[in-house]
């Protein structure tokens, strides 16, 4: 049942950690439906999934890897981009479904009850799907230019968990946020667009360190998706350790965890109110 | 806490909404830190020093104008918002009918939607499979199971929720005007349902438009105006002296200046007036005029869905004149006089009650929602015969009608 025998006063959180337990079906639900609605139901939906990050590995192809001629070691530009736009793409779609879930449910927040935060955590798990069609054309491409797995790939999931953490933690601040400040409802669409790039996506974080002065390089890294995606490269393809600078993605990831968590409890009784 | 014989416990309680800061930007929220001196934000108390305590296995009706509370007082009960002061204790589960449909797609399909609504309203998949035929003969809309519900008219959309929201199993139960949709058929299945709660010792709190559904499931009944309780007591008491009050408000007050409305107030009725064509008085089996006019911000028209409703002095619903009712909209704007012609008039005479109600497109986009906004009198009867005739006293309406020997 919804609600067990409780008080009600204005002290209380509406969120708890050990209830949130007890919703975990209605999160499946919700990431199912999400499924049903992106995919399952449409065939334009799927195929959609495939020509967005094709385009986008082809542009940064051209641009990065033809235009300014960025240079990869041993491994083929598209291949190696092609890494990056496949952790970058789980994050920028969690991000920005996470970041406007609250919004766009607004109808059924203001009718029932049931942990709020269950609505952007529960886009963590589609993103999955888009991942996997860029992982498609990862491999396709990697069997294409023979370029071998590396062995770190059992140390993936630590990125893909660092993935998730960072893609919820920014989601989670955003939907709280926009419900306050509407503005922020342009904030995503901005940081998706400018992400791409001041992400090393396609090109090596080594690129950032050698040209930038020292404190920029520190702004560089504290985008949490800046170490993340050299991790994914190094686990896939063998490619450098990640900086030791990645600390500090680490450490903003941290800080952003913090943030959303208590500023999404400080904002949740009164979301009803709000939207 | 205390008495653990209440279901309910609310204690002084209070809420506060500011009209100001609700939908703030944040040029404004930067602005408001460097200028202490910022106008003070305005608010209004939704709810002010309310008590009071349902008993498990009570069935408790909340009544009330438009505004007066009633709403802010189950979406505290409800978990959706919290007070600003006071406290409620909650023996027990709950679960609200305010959230009918809530979460429903349309992409996906009326099975597909029992699922995710069932489980958005708290019920386990398990539990949800265990009563899925259940719900679907409930709804009646079997063969539909595998559309999508984007292609449900209406009235099988909301029966297909109320179907879900009826099977929770709640110790407590909250209902919120719901009654009021769905054709005749579906809302006796729906009180049927709502009675069998009541009767299988569970408590239910009830807010109603509908004094002769709150006298017949509730036995005690809460009167909130302006946030606060004018009078609690056993339901028939209660109901009596709330219609009293209406009648008097709806006689003496003009539409126009009332504040216990609902809608987005873009078109506001400012005035109503009866008259009869044909006559000086209204009179039973001639013709019934009935006038509102509109006005509001901008000269831009809406297209809209007027309903008026007539209401006897007991509160109860005798009939209802609605664009909807010929599937058709109309055409509003600011100055506009909206007339409704009755060619016959078929009530008895006696005095009777409008409320009037106003919706952008769909009934839920609400302009203007005026409860007994106005009173007319039925003088005198010709509906049978030329002259004033004789009726049965308890009579509501004239029956065309014709006899035979054979």
């Amino acid at each position: 049942m919804p609600t067990k025998s409780h008080v009600i006063t204005k002290d209380q959180s509406l969120f708890s950690f050990s209830e949130l337990t007890t919703y975990k079906e209605l999160f499946w639900m919700l990431a199912w439906r999400d499924f049903k609605i992106r995919y399952a139901q449409t065939f334009v939906g799927l195929l959609w999934a495939i020509i967005q990050p094709s385009f986008t590995i082809l542009i940064l192809y051209v641009v990065f890897g033809r235009f300014a001629n960025v240079q990869t070691g041993a491994i083929p530009h598209i291949v190696y981009s092609t890494c990056g736009v496949m952790a970058w793409t789980y994050f920028a779609y969690v991000m920005t479904n996470a970041g406007s879930s609250i919004i766009s449910a607004q109808a059924m927040v203001k009718k029932i009850y049931f942990p709020r935060i269950i609505i952007p955590l529960s886009k963590a798990v589609v993103g999955f799907i888009d991942m996997g069609i860029t992982a498609v054309i990862l491999i396709v491409l990697m069997l294409f230019f023979e370029v071998p797995v590396s062995g770190n790939i059992i140390y993936l999931p630590i990125f893909i968990l660092g993935s998730i953490v960072a893609a919820l933690s920014v989601g989670v601040l955003l939907s709280a946020l926009t419900i306050r400040y509407r503005d922020f409802q342009y904030v995503i669409p901005f940081a998706v667009q400018l992400g791409l790039y001041i992400t090393p996506t396609a090109y090596p974080a080594e690129f950032a360190i050698q040209r930038l002065p020292e404190w920029a390089t520190v702004l560089y890294f504290l985008n949490p998706m800046a170490g993340i995606v050299e991790g994914y490269r190094w686990a896939i393809l063998g490619t450098e350790l990640p900086h030791i600078m990645s600390l500090w993605s680490v450490a903003s990831m941290l800080v952003i965890l913090i943030a959303a968590l208590f500023y999404f409890k400080r904002i949740d009784g009164k979301i009803a109110d709000y939207v | 806490m205390s008495d653990s014989n209440f279901a309910i416990e609310v204690e002084q309680l209070s809420k506060l909404y500011s009209l100001g800061s609700t939908n703030a930007t944040l040029r404004e929220s930067i602005a408001a830190l460097f200028n202490k001196t910022s106008k003070k934000e305005e608010s209004f108390w939704a709810l002010k020093d309310v008590s009071f305590g349902v008993k498990t296995g009570e069935s408790i009706g909340i009544i009330g104008k438009n505004g007066a509370g009633k709403s802010t007082l189950l979406k505290i009960l409800s978990r959706i918002t919290l007070p600003t002061e006071g406290r409620v204790t909650i023996n027990g589960t709950v679960a609200s009918l305010l959230e009918v449909g809530t979460g429903f797609h349309p992409e996906l399909t009326g099975r597909e939607n029992i699922y995710l609504n069932g489980s958005i309203l708290g019920m386990a998949r398990k539990e949800i499979q265990a009563k899925f035929d259940e719900i679907v003969a409930f709804s009646g809309i079997e063969r539909f199971l595998d559309t999508p519900v984007k292609r449900y008219s209406s009235g099988m959309y909301v029966r297909l929720a109320f179907a879900v929201a009826a099977h929770l199993e709640p110790e407590i139960l909250i209902v919120d005007e719901v009654l009021s949709v769905g054709d005749a058929e579906f809302q006796r299945k729906c009180l049927g349902k709502m009675g069998h709660v009541t009767s299988s010792g569970r408590t239910v709190l009830f807010v109603s438009h509908n004094m002769e559904a709150v006298r017949k499931m509730c036995s005690r009944t809460v009167w909130l105006e302006k946030g606060q309780i004018k009078m609690i007591g056993p339901s028939s008491e209660v109901i009596d002296a709330y219609l009293s009050e209406l009648k008097e408000n709806a006689e003496t007050v003009r539409p126009g200046e009332r504040s216990d409305r609902e809608g987005s107030g873009v078109l506001r009725a400012q005035e109503i007036r009866f008259s009869n064509p044909e006559g000086t008085h209204l009179q039973s089996g001639k013709p019934m005029k009935v006038e509102i006019d509109y006005r509001g911000e901008g000269s831009e028209k809406l297209t809209c869905i007027a309903t008026l409703g007539i209401h006897d002095v007991n509160g109860r619903r005798v009939g209802t004149l609605s664009t909807k009712l010929t599937r058709s909209l109309i055409d509003l704007g600011n100055g506009d006089t909206l007339t409704w012609e009755i060619p016959r008039l078929s009530l008895t005479p006696g005095k009777y009650f409008i409320n009037i109600f106003l919706a952008h497109r769909t009934e839920a986009d609400v302009i203007d929602w005026l409860q007994q906004a106005a009173a007319f009198e039925v003088m005198s009867a010709s509906f049978h015969t030329e002259s004033d005739e004789v009726y049965y006293e308890k009579d509501i309406v004239f029956i065309d009608h014709s006899f035979r020997v054979s």
